[in-house]
Order: C-alpha cells, then structure tokens, then sequence
C-alpha cells in the first residue's frame, strides 16, 4: 500500500479528522508547497499493521505526502483530491444504499420476514456512523454535494439529540473554511437553526455566533453574497436591541468596507426592521421618546452615510445606500413630521450634489464617478417621489443635472428624459 | 436591431481603411444580417461546439468529478448551446435521454446525476432537456408535476427540495417545469406570484427571500416566473431598468451586483429581465457584444466570465445564450423566461 492507494487514503483522513475534533480550517495544498512546511508537521498516521502506513509524514518524500496538519489547521495536497474524493464517494454512496434500504425495512413492516428485519435493524446504528463519517469526508472535498448533506439530515433528525445539531453547525464553518461560498454548507444551517429554534435555551447566543461567522467569512471572501444573506436571514430571528446591537457594531467593518454593497444591503434590512416593527408603530403614538430614540437613529445613520460619501470619492454603494435612506427618511419622518422638514431635507441634499460635481481640473476617474453617482442619485429621487416634489426638484437643479450628465455620462440622458417624462414638463 | 446609420459609419471606415472602395455602392440594409460578423469580430461558433462535444464526453478527469453532482444542469447548458449554434444533431440523443431518466428519483424528482436526491434545480433541467430533444413525452408528466407541485408551501414559496429551504430561483424553477409540462393549474399560482412580490426591494430588484439584497440572477428568476406566469403587471420597468441598466460597466460588460466585476453570465441574466421588462434599449449592447467576444478561447473554444479566464460549460452557455438575445448573426432565437431555444417553446406551446 502506499499513499495514492484510495481506501488508505481515505482511513488515514478520517483518522485524522477523529483524531483532532478541534480542526477549524482545511485547504488544499500543492505539493510544492508541502515542502515548505514538512518540517513543520506531524506523524498523521493511522494505528495499523501496515508497516508502511507507519512511516512519518514528516520523513516521507514530500511529493508522496497527503496531509498535513498542525494547530487544528488541516492541508490537503491538490495531488490525492482525485483518488480520495473517489474513494469517500464510492464508500458513502455504498452506506446510503444500505442504510436506505434498513431504513425502508424498518418503515415497510409488511414484510414477513421479521428476522431479517429485526437483523437489518440491528445494523442501523453501525450505518448511520458510515454515513456521517462518510459523508463528513466527502463534503471536505466537494462542499455542494447535497446527498451527503440531506443524509446527514436524516439521521440526525432522528435523534433526539440536540448537541448533534451543533456538531453540525461545527462541519458547515469547516466547508465553509475552504469554500466560503457554499450554498450547501450555507442552507444547512439554516436547517439546523430551524430545527433547534424551538428547543434551544440559547437561540440568543446561538444568532450571535452565526452573525460573529458571518462577518469573519464576509472578512475573507469580499461581497460573498451568501454569507450576508445569511446574516440577513438572522435579521428576523433578531429582538429591537440585538437589532441596535449589530446596527452599531456593524458600522466600523462598513466603513472601511465601503465598497462592499453586500454589507450596505445588511444595514438596509437592519434599518427596515426599526421601521416595520409593529411596536415602533405602536410607540410613535404611545411613547413618543421611543420613537425619538428611531428619529435619531435614522439621522444618525445619514449623517454617517453623507461623511463617507464625502470621504470616499465615487463608491457605488455609498450612492445606492443614500438612495436607500432618503427614500424611507422622507416617507417615515419627515413627512410625518410638522413643518417644511421634506424641502429642508431636500435641499441639503441638493447641496451634497452640488459638492459632489465639482471635478478637480486634473480629471481623476473617482470624480467623475462621484459626479455621475451624485447626478443619477438625484434623479432616482426625483422619479420616486411625488410629481409636486419631483417637479421641485427639477426646477432647482434641472440645469445643473443636465450639465453634468451631458459632461460625464452622456449615455445615462435617457433617465434625464425619463424624469422629466415622469414630471410631464418634456 | 443594429443602427443601421452608425453600422455604416463603421463598415466605411473598415473599407476606407483597406482602399476598398467598390463596396460602398451597396445599399445600407445590406449590412443587416452577416457583415455584422465582419464589423463585430468573430464568435467561434465551430471551436464552442467542439469544446461542449468533448466537455459531454470527460467524466473522470477531477474537473467533472467534482461537478457530478450537478451534472444534469452542465448538460443542460452544454446541449442548449448545441441546439443555438446549431449543432444539437451531434449528440447521440438516446444516450442523453437515458442517462436523464436514470436520474429521476421513485418520487418523481430528478436528482443531478444517477444516484443522487431529487431537487427542483435538477428536475427543471431534465425537462429542459427533454424539450431540446421533443422528448417530453417519455416523462410521466402527473408524477413529475405533482413532485413539483408538492414543493409549495402556505404562503406561495417554494422549497427546493423536501428539507425545505426557501429561495425565489426554486420558485421560478417550478413555475418553469410546470408551465413546460402545462400543469400550472396543480398549484396556485396567484400565492406563487404574491410571493415574489413580497421579494421585491426599494431598488427596483429582487432578491432570494422577502428581504434579502437584490441579485441578477434572482431577478431573472422574479421577471421569468411573473413573465411565464402573465404578471409582469407587477413591476416597475423603469426602476427595475434602471438597477439594470446600472449593471453595465465601462468594458460593456455587466455585473450582478454594484461594484463587482463584470461577469459574462451576466450577459444572460440582466440582458434577458431587460428584455421582457422591455428595457434594453438602456444599455449599449454593441459594448456587450465586444465583451462577450473577448472572453473567447478562439483556439480550444468556450468561453470565460472575464477576459483571459479559463472557460466552462456555464460560461459558454451564457455567453452564447447573451449572443442570441442581442440576435448575433447565425444563432438560433432563444426565449429569455423559458431560456430554451425560441422554435423548442413553440413546438411546445403552439402545436
């Protein structure tokens, strides 16, 4: 036997991923690399009698190496991903028909032959290991692989077991560790929350640990939309001071992640949340304070949007963000409010865009960005309000927008036409 | 579709440039149709349809092992880029069609390849497949469809499969299978279309759950299914356009989301919800056209999300199926909600 044999293969793997429950990450590794770190690492063989099985990792000729681990950090080499992936599919597909089969003995009991059901039966615990030892291998291998995941549902939703569920979540952040953008990896956990939602003591902390992966995968692998996804989708399960909580925490990372539209959409589910939740309705009527403590998170929050606007010259998202808060500012505050507070709003916002379109005489690219974002931001504005407002507007800055898409984005007129179309004033 | 008047700028120029000036007595409107493959660069047409050939025959190299398990979606594209370039008759059909059927789970379901567990992606794809073919028939359409239609949940999602997770892609999926198998009548579909629609963001887009960002790809799956399903009634045009349209980027290429790179199968996603929403005109697809031609491996064939990348079957596909949407010269018509060929839904819908 030597090292590219599969099924040595595939023991000496899951040896040595029972043998450190505590491996957080996995990565594959070229076998160039190896040489770099082999004398770092250790002896990962499996106990056998196989006396050539015995020798060290670290003795072996690096090209002959497979694994490599150390610091719960496992290395795979790019040259046996083949043969092992072979070998951890053939050996579950292999369990599941089995255990598939005793499952729909058990569930059939028509059959008449008791004895082989009750012999079968007796295997069961043996299979549901295979399976999930099986199936843990091969989704280290090929993260989207979804009958390795649904089995592992199968069988642990059939226990009553409530710590295998977080074994689970504990295999989902080891795919993710390699692929981060697995959906497999990402709705299985899903799966699991849902499952334990209703017999977990601490939902509470559980949300905060999936939040705290989400943002160091979000880290890792920018503008990866599943990862926010799945933040946003704890957004529900969220109480009014978690939501506060993440909303204030989360601000840091977005700004110096300004490019990430991914981590603006998350404050935008955040913030809609303030606004849709049934007791901030009810407190705008009953607690005013309540509601003044929203009205400043509201201002706050485009406060900070215009001082990074500012900061960073022609980001996207920053634009799109705004686009996001004046729309909601102006339908859930200052419109309610007494006073002329839309055209004051409305004007200051004329001001950012008239700031925002002044174009240093050396043109750089990011100015004209900002320009063309700025000019485009006022226009959306214009198209989503009311005609009267819209009307406004245009006939403020009407010109000026005209110039300054004639000038930096000429194939962007047609929106112009269509504002004005909107206002009836072609 | 080309501006007949700028074409002609450009072919004058071309001729201009290498002193052929006999060419210029013919009229305009002989520009439309193939000398647009003269002014626009070339699609390889041959070396694609060679490439997706010897894609369909590997299956152990480590590439397709790692993809088995969605290897019914791979053949899929693979054989929809056959039948736009023309070429589907290179395919042994019975083959195809038997290894399709092996993948079809006891419950109806198809899984992505034999062996595997059923899912709503897959099932959609072995019908599509079916389709391509005029196979539709060798499927027991009521298990199928009601495989489908046991998917939908109470308030009109569907899931992908039994464990349940929810996602707008599953629900135009299963409006597509059905309306291809003409059951929608198993499901209801004005729930399936108030769900969509509570997906809908202040932007314009849309995205996987009530809620969650607005992506391309999901918006192509929000028009498709209101599209499939006559309820585009729902949308704003303009400002869903207008998202859109914001996806093009300054190579002509379009992105899925703001601030990323431009990605060929974006060609497919955002052009195609351009087209049923009626919008795009709002983009410059003469840019787009360039972009998808540069990310050609003229060589070895297929195509590559971005320029200089390696190429894939997904690739190929979306880049090709972008060509035909923008009525590229020698590619067959493809339907941009059914995304089958144009004359494969009508045999369907019209016989």
């Amino acid at each position: 036997m030597n090292n590219t044999d599969p099924s040595s293969l595939l023991h000496k793997f899951q040896f040595i991923l029972d043998s450190d429950p505590l491996i957080d990450e996995v990565g594959f590794v070229h076998p160039s690399q190896f040489a770099a770190i082999s004398d770092s690492s250790i002896s990962l063989d499996p106990p056998s009698s196989d006396d050539n099985l015995k020798s060290k990792a670290s003795e072996a000729n690096p090209i002959d190496m497979a694994f490599w681990c150390r610091d719960h950090k496992l290395g795979i080499s790019t040259h046996v991903i083949h043969p092992l992936y072979n070998a951890a599919k053939h050996a579950f597909m292999f369990s599941l028909k089995q255990y598939r089969m005793v499952v729909d003995l058990h569930t059939n009991k028509v059959v008449l032959d008791t004895d082989n059901v009750s012999n079968a039966l007796s295997s069961l615990p043996a299979l549901e290991s295979e399976i999930m030892n099986h199936s843990r291998a091969l989704l280290l291998l090929s993260c989207d692989f979804g009958t390795a995941w649904n089995c592992r549902k199968e069988v642990i939703s059939k226990k009553e077991d409530i710590m295998l569920y977080f074994d689970e979540l504990k295999l989902s952040t080891l795919v993710l560790s390699y692929s981060p953008k697995s959906e497999r990896a990402w709705i299985h956990r899903r799966w699991v929350i849902k499952m334990i939602a209703g017999k977990c003591t601490d939902l509470h902390e559980v949300l905060k640990n999936e939040s705290e992966l989400a943002k160091r995968i979000a880290e890792k692998s920018k503008m990866n939309y599943r990862a926010w996804n799945h933040r946003c989708w704890l957004v529900s399960y969220m109480s009014e001071s978690q939501i506060i909580d993440e909303l204030i925490n989360n601000r840091d990372w977005a700004g110096l992640n300004v490019a990430d539209n991914s981590c603006f959409h998350y404050r935008t589910r955040l913030m809609t949340r303030t606004l849709d939740d049934s007791r901030y309705k009810q407190d705008a009527i009953e607690n005013p304070s309540h509601a003044t403590k929203f009205y400043q998170l509201w201002k706050e929050e485009l406060t900070w949007s215009e001082t990074l606007i500012k900061r960073y010259i022609g980001r996207e998202s920053l634009w799109l963000y705004r686009r996001f808060l004046s729309l909601c500012w102006i339908k859930h505050f200052a419109d309610r409010m007494c006073g002329d507070n839309v055209n004051l709003f409305l004007d200051s916002e004329l001001l950012l865009f008239r700031s925002s379109t002044t174009i240093p005489d050396n043109v750089f690219e990011d100015y004209e960005s900002q320009a063309m974002f700025a000019a485009t931001y006022v226009m959306w504005l214009i198209k989503q309000l009311d005609e009267f407002r819209g009307l406004e507007i245009q006939q403020k800055v009407g010109e000026e927008i005209e110039e300054v898409v004639s000038k930096v984005c000429p194939n962007k007129s047609f929106l112009w036409d269509l504002v004005r179309m909107k206002s009836g004033r072609q | 579709m080309w501006d007949v008047n700028e074409l002609w700028m450009q072919f004058e120029i071309m001729i201009l440039n290498k002193g052929e000036s006999i060419l210029i007595t013919f009229p305009k409107q002989f520009l439309i149709g193939e000398s647009c493959l003269i002014i626009m660069g070339e699609l390889a047409a041959e070396q694609h349809a060679k490439y997706i050939l010897t894609i369909e025959k590997k299956k152990d190299d480590v590439e397709s092992v790692l993809m088995e398990h969605l290897r019914i979606n791979g053949a899929y594209w693979g054989l929809t880029t056959l039948d736009i370039l023309g070429k589907l008759s290179a395919v042994d059909q019975e083959t195809v069609i038997s290894w399709v059927m092996s993948c079809q789970h006891e419950s109806g379901g198809f899984g992505g390849n034999e062996g595997h567990d059923p899912h709503v992606l897959y099932t959609l794809s072995a019908i599509q497949i079916l389709a391509l073919f005029n196979k539709i028939e060798v499927l027991d359409i009521e298990k199928v469809s009601s495989y489908v239609a046991t998917l939908q949940n109470e308030d009109g999602s569907f899931s992908g499969d039994k464990w349940g997770e929810i996602d707008t892609r599953f629900s135009y999926v299963a409006l597509c299978s059905l309306a291809l198998l003409k059951k929608l009548y198993k499901i209801n579909v004005e729930k399936a279309v108030r769900y969509i629609v509570s997906c809908k963001n202040l932007d314009g887009g849309f995205g996987c759950t009530p809620g969650a960002e607005s992506h391309a790809g999901q918006i192509f799956c929000c028009i498709g299914a209101l599209a499939i399903t006559g309820c585009l009634h729902h949308v704003d045009k303009d400002l869903l356009g207008w998202w859109l349209c914001e996806r093009q980027v300054k190579s002509g290429g379009l992105n899925g989301r703001p601030e990323k790179l431009p990605d060929v199968c974006y060609s497919w996603w955002v052009l195609s919800s351009l087209i049923m929403i009626d919008r795009v005109h709002w983009i410059d697809k003469e840019k787009l056209v360039k972009f998808i031609l540069d990310c050609q491996d003229k060589e070895n064939g297929g195509i590559s999300d971005r320029p200089d990348d390696a190429v894939d079957v997904f690739h190929t596909y979306f880049g090709v199926a972008g060509l035909s949407l923008l009525e590229y010269p020698g590619l067959k018509a493809i339907d941009p909600a059914y995304a089958l060929p144009v004359d494969v839904i009508n045999r369907i819908f019209l016989n």
